[in-house]
């Protein structure tokens, strides 16, 4: 990457909590956070969609990140928030997290590639950043939400 | 002049113009002799003719022009339809759609000439008058020189083209290799029909003997009949004054020919007189701009305008009747509401909550009558997919040598435009499967004592909240026992599975998408080519795709799309704490059975209703709502139908009928279909719409 001289140098991310692990989710991704809210269970749909929600007259279907990593099931608190993700017109879905922190700015000198030792087997992470003393684990938001293969 | 804003115009227009076109062609490979036709061609092509010269499309205005100009001829009696002709005018017309899609897709009409085609035409049209042709038919590339203002009364109109720099050059450098300049001043028959015909043909003469650099009017204007009875050429050419003027004279209808030798003396007289020409020069040249050309595009450089890539707007045709319709329903819509403003303004008394009612009730009669015109706006017939496949079947019938005839009925049934523009290419397919695989060869359909041509019907109709649309052979059939055993040869279905298939099973095989390669295809009865994808489309758009056949007999598609895309009035239902949304459509009746009502068969649930047996489908098990505790005596059966199959759904509550919009739940959650969409309940809620096709 240039080292330009403009200010945003590096991606911003947005960083959520799952259980005990920080989780970054690119900005340019996120359309809006939400507060959980009544999800319409959709019968037979894949185990880690929750649902849908109304989200002002839209119709966004939610998923689990808990669920879909194999995580145990989610414990909704008050923090618990909908992030609204966005990939292009037309296509919304919201995924449940435990607790939305900070927005951090990562330049990719902070941010080192996944190491094949720890298993991301399904390319859910792009890389692990260094923001500070804490480790942030970079979501691969399109593989996570894009089912490869049916099974 | 910018032409943009026209371009939907024009677009549409030469759709119609297309459409009807390829329509009459048809007609006119049946009646050859049709003066009507031949009439309603004529002036299509010349419809279409001028359109494009209007929008600067030159490719296209040739081609038509062309066309045109054949036309002219059979009109007068001069030659007569052949096949060959009717083939090339085929060709000619998928040209014209080439440049059209280009045109739509970037405004630009493409580069591709189709000299081939257009060569044939010219052929086909010497020919067809009798004369000789050169086997050099190229055609002229328009350079455009500057025009000149034609000088009236002289005989040697040629000394008026005015030579400019670099031409004199060329003429210069003609003279040096031995070369001849020559002015000619063409004159043509004040009978003459054809005057642009005749111009092209003497300068296919020239152009055989060398080079054209000049004329007088300009090409383009010669080719649009821009001229009175004469026009003068500049030609480079080594041959003799005599033999110019000779092969001039070969093309009929000419009167005379003057040839002139071209020196530097007129050229420097033509050079003097340059000045006072310029102003009248501009004005000439505005006024061919208003009345043929678009601005910008006679400079000849086709491709250097509108860089900017202008998309097109789909857009509907409205009736003003329909449009004045709406408009009274907005009328009455604010009336309604001025109602309700009024009510609550004046101070309340038991009398208002009546008129508040009242009110509502209006209200509610109004918006749905809304809904229902607006729908209607969105509504297109069918016919304008349909329209295409009469010339796919002749095509088809040629290609196949199998003599088919295509029947449509319905044409007239409206679907909603979005779906409209779907439908096109699966219909397509399955008609290319009826014709190529589904009829039999002319020779064993006479060996089976059948009509030897052979029959594909395409018929529309609306059936309730859907419409139906069939593709029919009466052809041989699907031989169900051959793709049962090419399903068990490529592992598709166990043999166990094959013991228990029923028929509809096995046809139903033939969607899959490991049915769709070619080698299966051919041994067992040709069907199934692209059937998924068939199915997978129409799936998209909310249909569903089903067939029917009768070795021997025949065999049926029936495709099955919803009314409308958008809103549509729903029963709603309950299951457990969920809700759910029925689409009126398809519910027949809704029925109170006891648990003793339920009978068995094959260890399925049914019910006998009025002499019919109906399945029972237990919604909340289909559908993994929590069970309830308490198993009531009496269930709520909601009776769907689905074409001729009917099937009751148990549910728990009925909540009642209620005007829903459909919205889509999004491409990511998979969910076999079984939730059609969801939609926005009055207090914010989602339910969920039942795709009831899925469940019959």
């Amino acid at each position: 990457m240039e080292a330009n001289s403009n200010i945003i140098d590096g991606k911003q991310y947005i960083v959520v909590k799952l259980g005990n692990e920080q989780y970054g989710i690119d900005i340019n991704f996120v359309d809006n956070i939400v507060r959980m809210q009544r999800i319409t269970r959709v019968p037979k749909a894949q185990h880690y969609f929750k649902g849908v929600i109304n989200l002002r007259g839209e119709i966004i279907p939610v998923m689990s990140i808990r669920l879909k990593f194999g995580l145990e099931e989610d414990q909704i608190t008050n923090a618990t928030r909908i992030i609204i993700i966005k990939f292009d017109a037309g296509s919304a879905v919201g995924i449940i997290v435990d607790e939305v922190k900070e927005v951090v700015t990562l330049e990719e000198s902070n941010i080192s590639r996944i190491n094949s030792e720890l298993g991301d087997k399904n390319g859910f992470l792009n890389g692990i950043g260094k923001h500070g003393d804490d480790l942030i684990s970079l979501l691969n938001i399109s593989s996570v939400i894009i089912e490869k293969e049916t099974n | 002049m910018d032409i943009s804003q026209y371009l939907e115009i024009f677009i549409d227009e030469t759709k119609e113009h297309l459409q009807s076109l390829s329509d009459q062609l048809l007609i006119l490979e049946t009646e050859p002799e049709n003066v009507e036709t031949i009439n309603e061609i004529f002036r299509a092509a010349h419809s279409l003719k001028g359109m494009a010269g209007t929008m600067g499309y030159k490719r296209m205005q040739r081609l038509t022009h062309d066309m045109e100009n054949v036309f002219s001829e059979i009109r007068n009696g001069n030659m007569k339809v052949t096949a060959n002709l009717v083939d090339v005018l085929f060709k000619g017309l998928d040209a014209l759609e080439t440049y059209l899609s280009n045109i739509q897709e970037s405004s630009d009409e493409g580069t591709n000439d189709y000299e081939d085609i257009i060569k044939q035409l010219n052929n086909i049209l010497n020919i067809g008058l009798g004369k000789a042709i050169d086997e050099d038919t190229k055609v002229l590339e328009v350079e455009k020189p500057e025009l000149v203002l034609p000088t009236s009364g002289e005989e040697l109109k040629f000394t008026s083209i005015k030579i400019l720099d670099y031409e004199k050059k060329a003429i210069n450098k003609a003279y040096e290799i031995g070369m001849y300049a020559y002015g000619i001043t063409v004159y043509i028959q004040e009978y003459c029909i054809l005057k642009s015909a005749r111009a092209f043909l003497v300068f296919k003469a020239l152009e055989s003997l060398g080079e054209v650099i000049k004329s007088l009017p300009d090409t383009q204007d010669i080719e649009d009949e821009k001229f009175d009875l004469d026009f003068s050429v500049v030609l480079l050419t080594k041959e003799s004054m005599e033999k110019v003027k000779d092969e001039i004279m070969k093309v009929s209808e000419v009167k005379n020919v003057v040839v002139g030798k071209i020196d530097d003396t007129n050229t420097e007289e033509a050079a003097e007189e340059e000045e006072s020409k310029i102003t009248e020069e501009q004005e000439l040249d505005s006024s061919i701009t208003s009345t043929a050309k678009a601005s910008g595009t006679s400079s000849g450089n086709n491709t250097s305008k509108q860089s900017a890539k202008p998309v097109v707007n789909r857009s509907v045709r409205v009736d003003i009747e329909k449009l004045d319709i709406l408009m009274n329903l907005v009328s009455e819509l604010i009336i309604a509401k001025n109602g309700l403003v009024s009510i609550s303004t004046t101070d309340s008394s038991n009398k208002n909550e009546s008129g508040f009612n009242e009110q509502i009730e209006y209200l509610e009669r109004v918006t749905t009558n809304l809904h229902e015109s607006v729908m209607k706006v969105r509504m297109v017939p069918i016919e304008s997919v349909t329209n295409r496949f009469p010339r796919m079947i002749r095509d088809l019938s040629k290609k196949l040598n199998k003599k088919m005839e295509l029947y449509i009925s319905g044409e007239e049934t409206e679907l909603d435009r979005t779906v409209i523009d779907e439908i096109g290419d699966p219909l397509m397919h399955l008609l290319r499967n009826a014709a190529d695989h589904g009829l039999e060869s002319n020779a064993e359909r006479i060996a089976t004592d059948k009509p030897e041509v052979g029959s594909i019907y395409l018929e529309a109709y609306q059936d309730g909240n859907n419409v139906v649309i069939e593709v029919r052979d009466d052809g041989a059939g699907i031989n169900v026992e051959k793709v049962k055993k090419k399903a068990l040869s490529n592992g598709s279905i166990t043999q166990e599975q094959a013991d228990s298939m029923s028929e509809k099973d096995v046809i139903d095989l033939l969607f899959r998408p490991s049915f769709s390669t070619a080698e299966v295809i051919s041994d067992v009865s040709g069907r199934g080519v692209g059937l998924d994808v068939v199915k997978t489309k129409i799936e998209a758009l909310g249909g569903d795709i089903e067939a029917k056949t009768k070795l021997g007999e025949g065999s049926t598609f029936i495709i099955r799309l919803p009314l409308t895309l958008a809103i549509i009035q729903a029963l709603m239902v309950e299951l457990g704490s969920e809700k759910y949304a029925i689409p009126l459509g398809s519910i027949q009746t809704i029925e109170d059975v006891t648990q003793n009502d339920i009978k068995y068969v094959h260890s399925k649930e049914v019910i006998n209703l009025r002499g019919s047996v109906i399945p029972l489908i237990r919604l909340d098990k289909v559908l993994d709502v929590e069970e309830k505790q308490e198993q009531s005596e009496n269930l709520t059966v909601v009776i769907i139908a689905k074409g001729d199959r009917l099937a009751g759904l148990v549910i728990d509550n009925l909540i009642g009928q209620q005007e829903i919009v459909i919205k889509s739940i999004g491409k990511y959650i998979n969910n076999n279909k079984i939730i059609g969409g969801a939609t926005i309940l009055g207090d914010g809620e989602v339910a969920l719409i039942l795709d009831v096709n899925t469940l019959v």
